[in-house]
């Protein structure tokens, strides 16, 4: 037995040692405000949370090189805590509340996917912190008279809308379509939105089905749409469920006059995964990198992109774009506010009008962004926006596998 | 239309015999349940989409690397860590197994990070048609020949190999078997080995029809166990059974009922099997 205690004597020592001689100063010039972040770095959802992460860091470390944040006349640096939520909601909950009772955070980013963000943004409301959030879209969210919620998706139910007008100008203009999503919250918020908005059109929606999240397999689903005849597939999911509904399209040679999807197409992998099979598939975003928008931290998108391909390697997407909103939004309001109190700064947030590499930011009485969508079309293996305006027109019909 | 349901279907449980049949013999033979199996599949998968972007193997040619690969795997594994507990209560094993799930898939998630990634193989997608409703995907056709195949040679090792009679003397009675100087710790590490390489295999099939990441083994596994239970353990021919009666109720379930309900349908068949018949389908009765 004695040596665990000369073990445990040596541990206490290091720990009173730390005690003693206290972490590396950071108390530099300037003081900080921190913004607390639980977000997925583990689990199903870790691969869009590393998007999010990437664009608040860069938006905090361009704060920060530009003179951080004036608060009345002083200057506060910006900061993140993080913690990894592991993708799970109630984990998440959990250290949104670490966040604000123990770390004490100032204000609060959201995590990613509608389905976390739900039982985050409640906490955010019990405690009276403002959160921003750049990942969660679904109506849920913002139908719960929540005052400290604000989201920079735009609304769920609206995601297909631009897509459905751009069928009215194709000809011949399509009249059959079939909607499939998964069965997590924000792909029902879509789906029933879509429904309401076609149905709306005139259009036949000849096939409303839900499949599980994470399903890999679609035959059973794509057996039906071939069956039913339907000439357009929209399928609202997760970026795993578009490429297995692609590869088995294929595989089952279901060929409709056109594929859009809410989550994929945007995405580099999906298209270098997928290679000639991606070509024709319609995506929708709030945002792309086509777009030219001037803005707070970066001087316009077109910078952003550049800037942000420089440090990491990849091009960023509407989720990237979205995070680096959420950061600015914050910045601007504190500064308005000119106080850290989190009942000026949810006021001044609420009043947003901001121009930022997203987009115009203004927020509706509900929290969620004022916006639409645009529709994208992989072509080429590049994806380029092609409606409302765009760089090129779409293709249709979409050519057949077997005859690309 | 039901006839391309029915060939779904069937293509479907061939996969799921393929993923089940490891998990069936390292199950029957040592009693083992092992949780970290889709773990395995998810690593066999991998070892195909290394080779094929790394060095431009074809999938199917990797095959026997990824089946090589997980056999060493998998007797060094029941060699050097399983044989220890053994003896001891299988809840102990189970405890085993999960953990080295945890550790495996979290080493491919440090290694590979979450990202979603696909063998990009331009016969990945290949087809042919018979008339004009029914189209047959060729690789799930492949997979379907091996399962057959792998079965094959599992039977013929179980049954005609001094390997396999000395499978299946420790798994009837261990002390006769160690009297008749069978090397026990050898044999379940070469059991545990065939069927860690046959998860491998899976694996590779996997890659080639679906897009992988690392925490795909988790669903997989679940699959492999309502395979085995439905299909009965001490016979070859039990995940294949198993298998395609799980592939044939998914596909017309999700058919008639909607695709939500595919896992729905697929446990509670397995629920049924349990009460009406709790060996399995081709289980024995004791």
């Amino acid at each position: 037995m004695e040596r665990p205690c000369g073990v445990i004597l040596t541990l206490a020592a290091v720990f009173a040692m730390i005690l003693f001689f206290g972490p590396p100063d950071t108390a530099a010039a300037d003081p900080t405000i921190n913004l607390g972040c639980a977000i997925s770095f583990t689990g199903g959802q870790s691969r869009t949370g590393k998007l999010y992460r990437d664009s608040y860091d860069m938006a905090v470390e361009q704060i920060n090189k530009t003179g951080g944040v004036n608060v009345g006349g002083k200057r506060y640096q910006m900061k993140i805590i993080y913690y990894d939520d592991k993708s799970d909601p109630t984990e998440s909950s959990k250290l949104v509340e670490k966040l604000i009772s123990e770390d004490k955070v100032n204000f609060l980013l959201g995590p990613y996917s509608s389905g976390i963000t739900i039982p985050d943004s409640i906490v955010a409301q019990r405690y009276r912190v403002p959160m921003i959030e750049g990942g969660g879209a679904s109506g849920k969210i913002f139908s719960r008279g929540n005052k400290y919620i604000f989201g920079t998706l735009p609304p769920a139910g609206q995601y297909f809308k631009s897509t459905l007008d751009m069928l009215e100008t194709l000809k011949p203009a399509p009249k059959s379509v079939a909607i499939l999503y998964s069965d997590d919250k924000f792909d029902v918020s879509v789906a029933e939105g879509t429904k309401k908005l076609a149905k709306g059109m005139g259009l036949d929606v000849v096939l409303f089905e839900k499949y599980s999240e994470g399903a890999t397999d679609f035959t059973s689903l794509l057996t039906k749409i071939k069956s039913k005849n339907a000439q357009v597939v929209l399928l609202s999911g997760h970026t795993e469920e578009s490429l297995n509904f692609t590869q088995q399209a294929k595989e089952l040679n279901v060929c409709p006059k056109l594929i859009a999807m809410t989550v994929g197409p945007s995405e580099a992998d999906f298209r270098h995964s997928l290679g000639k099979d991606a070509e024709y598939i319609y995506g929708v975003a709030s945002w792309s990198t086509q777009m030219n928008f001037k803005g707070l931290l970066f001087s316009d998108t077109q910078q952003f992109v550049q800037q942000f391909k420089a440090k990491f390697d990849y091009d960023p997407d509407y989720h990237n774009a979205s995070g680096i909103a959420d950061v600015a939004v914050y910045k601007n309001a504190i500064e308005k506010a000119g106080s850290l109190d989190p009942q000026k700064v949810r006021d001044a947030i609420a009043a947003t009008d901001l121009n930022t590499i997203y987009g115009r930011v203004q927020f509706s009485p509900n929290g969620q962004i004022k916006g639409t969508s645009v529709v994208l079309q992989i072509q080429g293996g590049e994806i380029y926006q092609v409606f409302p305006t765009g760089t090129k027109t779409p293709v249709y019909p979409f050519t057949c596998w077997t005859d690309r | 239309m039901l006839l391309q349901i029915l060939i779904n279907g069937l293509l479907k449980g061939g996969l799921y015999a393929l993923m089940a049949i490891g998990m069936s013999l390292i199950w029957g033979v040592m009693d083992i349940i092992n949780i970290a199996h889709g773990s395995f599949i998810m690593l066999g998968a991998f070892v195909t989409y290394w080779l094929f972007t790394l060095l431009g193997i074809d999938p199917f040619l990797s095959l026997f690397f990824s089946v090589g690969l997980l056999f060493i795997l998998g007797y060094g594994i029941q060699r050097y860590l399983i044989n220890y507990v053994i003896r001891a209560s299988a809840f102990i094993t189970l405890i085993l197994a999960f953990g080295i799930e945890i550790f495996i898939n979290n080493l491919a998630l440090v290694a590979w990070t979450a990202d979603v990634r696909k063998v990009e193989v331009a016969y990945g997608a290949a087809n042919f048609s018979i008339g004009h409703w029914v189209t047959i995907p060729t690789v799930r056709l492949v997979a379907f020949g091996l399962v057959i195949l792998i079965s094959l040679l599992f039977f013929f090792i179980l049954n005609r190999t001094h390997l396999g009679r000395s499978i299946r003397a420790t798994s009837q009675d261990l002390d006769g078997a160690r009297l008749v100087g069978v090397d026990v710790a050898h044999t379940y590490a070469l059991t545990f080995g065939l069927g860690i390489g046959a998860a491998g295999a899976a694996g590779t099939l996997w890659a080639i029809l679906f897009p992988i990441s690392p925490m795909m083994g988790g669903i997989l596994t679940l699959r492999s166990f309502v395979v085995v239970i439905i299909g009965g353990l001490g016979s070859m021919l039990g995940p294949i059974i198993g298998g395609l009666a799980l592939g044939l109720t998914e596909s017309f379930g999700s058919n008639w009922f909607g695709s939500t309900y595919s896992d729905l349908i697929g446990f509670t068949i397995l629920v049924l099997v349990l009460i009406i018949r709790p060996k399995g389908i081709l289980g024995g009765t004791d």
